[in-house]
């Protein structure tokens, strides 16, 4: 019962597409703040969807953001359509990263997205299959305060 | 008194015509119409102006001090705000306006630009105490503060705690000039001469004082018709003027009304200055997903360029800009201030807030959280059925805008004109 989900909603993502990178969050961060979910939960979901968000703007052609909301938890799922990931223990290092010098040129690329997911999240899974795409599973506890 | 309207901004009715310029520029979709009117959202608005800047009519009216007002106070005190320099053209000078300010009434005038030049030194002071959290944001422009406050409250601890240099200034004067001059504080009146309706709001609701140092704020719009009456100068009034001491302005202080005025002088550190309430928007969006951590200074702004691009003002913000610059360039880096009693007075908390910034979180969909989820689904659902055009005819900026009130039940979806025709 408590893992029913009350709400949900999907966002397109469009790989490539920098000037429009940080709206699918912002979207979700308005969302969860309107349906009163606490300012502090509602910011790690941020945080995690806009690095999820700009992976998915940096290296995939196409990606989506499903975002459903339980009583007891904030549940992101983003999934692309892109080179996956070949060696995901490595790329959760703080500061590996396969950014492009253009995309460094741009701020991006520090290598911080994955690490920072994991850390503002409280469970993340990360699948990738190389030339297929990658799926990100996120996690964030509301209990205490559930809707 | 000023009554204490929460916002400054009202719609006059007899001018307003209902057409769709405020309902659009309102960056917190604050604005609908009903009836034929505007109708400002109080728990909504931010006091930015940007209505007043669009409306063709002249329908939105900002309240501010009246001068008839000032006739409670037995002595009245100006503290202007340095835009007011670049109001006139450049055979006026600084001194001159603030001579024009007395002959209008003001036994006092207060120069701002030396106060500018300590806020900033306790900028750099507070950066330098302070490594955490980053990037730290400027205070001074209130609709900043509201902003924050409102739509990014996790940032309410990112606000630099020093008071605006109108606020300290106030707050000096009211130290001293009772005692000095023998006059109950009631008696005396500091006002300040404000670019935007925003201070207003400062004044009578602070965000981090119990009470402010101000008790109003006249627009420079009232202002500049008497201060160019008696700008026209003749022999006597010269000669009068040599009785009054020539008013020191700071090179440092002097900028800090135009956009990037504040950081220009902290030269040891890592800052942006913004200008533009949607540009504002678009960083703070940034900074609470965590990014720009790298810097040490945000300075926003909501009004184009600064407080020079304020609704309440006269000069085109070109022409104002281009004179206080001159000024600036004139001045150099001449400073007033000692750097003894900037120590002083930083470390005595007396340049401090009283209260941290608290947030003033927009209410949920519904108090009921399983009522808000509901309301969102229903929500999503309108948004599909609605036709995308934003054209504003039902009284809310735009579709999705229309959604949310018709799930709040304060509209119906009869409103939008190309649904009620479907329905026929």
């Amino acid at each position: 019962m408590n893992g029913e989900i009350v709400f949900r909603q999907e966002f397109e993502i469009q790989g490539g597409d920098f000037s429009r990178g940080g709206e699918v969050s912002c979207e979700v961060k308005n969302l969860l703040r309107e349906i009163g979910l606490p300012a502090a939960n509602v910011r790690r979901a941020a945080i995690a969807s806009y690095e999820a968000e700009m992976n998915v703007i940096m290296y995939a052609e196409q990606g989506r953001l499903d975002l459903s909301v339980t009583p007891l938890e904030i549940r992101i799922v983003v999934e692309d359509a892109g080179p996956g990931i070949a060696d995901i223990e490595l790329a959760m290092n703080e500061g590996y990263s396969t950014a492009t010098p253009e995309m460094r040129e741009l701020g991006f690329g520090a290598g911080m997205g994955l690490s920072n997911i994991k850390k503002n999240t409280d469970e993340f899974q990360i699948t990738s299959e190389v030339g297929k795409g990658t799926r990100l599973a996120m996690i964030i506890r509301t209990e205490g305060c559930r809707p | 008194m000023t009554s204490k309207a929460r916002h400054p901004l009202s719609i006059n009715e007899e001018k307003c015509i209902g057409c769709v310029h405020c309902l659009v520029s309102c960056p917190t979709k604050a604005i609908r119409i009903k009836n034929g009117k505007a109708r400002l959202i109080g728990e909504l608005c931010i006091d930015c102006g940007e209505c007043i800047r669009f409306c063709p009519h002249g329908a939105i009216e900002s309240q501010t001090t009246s001068f008839s007002d000032l006739d409670a106070f037995q002595y009245k005190v100006a503290i202007p705000t340095t835009v007011l320099y670049g109001q006139f053209d450049n055979t006026v000078l600084p001194n001159d306006i603030l001579f024009a300010l007395r002959r209008i009434g003001f036994d006092q005038v207060y120069e701002l630009s030396s106060i500018c030049e300590l806020t900033n030194a306790a900028l750099e002071e507070y950066l330098r105490d302070n490594p955490k959290p980053r990037p730290l944001i400027a205070s001074t422009c209130p609709v900043v503060v509201r902003l924050i406050q409102r739509r990014f409250p996790s940032l309410c601890d990112h606000i630099v705690p020093i008071e605006p240099p109108r606020e300290i200034a106030a707050k000096i004067l009211r130290a001293n000039l009772s005692r000095v001059l023998k006059i109950p504080p009631a008696g005396i009146g500091i006002i300040h001469i404000t670019p935007c309706p925003a201070k207003i709001v400062s004044i009578n609701y602070p965000a981090s004082l119990e009470k402010s140092y101000l008790d109003g704020a006249i627009s420079i719009r009232d202002i500049y018709k008497p201060i160019c009456q008696v700008l026209r100068r003749n022999e006597e009034e010269a000669i009068l003027r040599h009785l009054f001491p020539e008013t020191l302005l700071s090179g440092i202080g002097i900028g800090t009304a135009l956009s990037g005025g504040e950081t220009r002088s902290l030269k040891n550190h890592r800052t942006i200055a913004v200008a533009g309430v949607q540009d504002t928007i678009r960083i703070l969006n940034q900074v609470e997903i965590g990014l720009l951590k790298d810097l040490d200074l945000l300075e926003c702004m909501v009004c184009p360029d600064g407080c020079v691009g304020g609704p309440l003002v006269v000069e085109n913000r070109f022409l104002a800009k281009s004179r206080i610059l001159g000024l600036v360039s004139a001045l150099g880096e001449r400073t007033v201030v000692e750097s003894s009693d900037m120590n002083l007075l930083f470390h005595k908390d007396f340049l401090s807030f009283q209260h941290p910034i608290k947030p003033l979180e927009i209410p949920p969909l519904d108090a009921d959280p399983v009522h808000a989820i509901r309301k969102a689904n229903q929500r999503n659902d309108l948004i599909q059925q609605l036709p995308h055009k934003d054209c504003g005819a039902c009284g809310a900026p735009d579709c999705r805008t229309l959604a949310d009130d018709i799930v709040r039940g304060q509209a119906d979806i009869t409103d939008c004109p190309f649904m009620s025709k479907e329905g026929k």
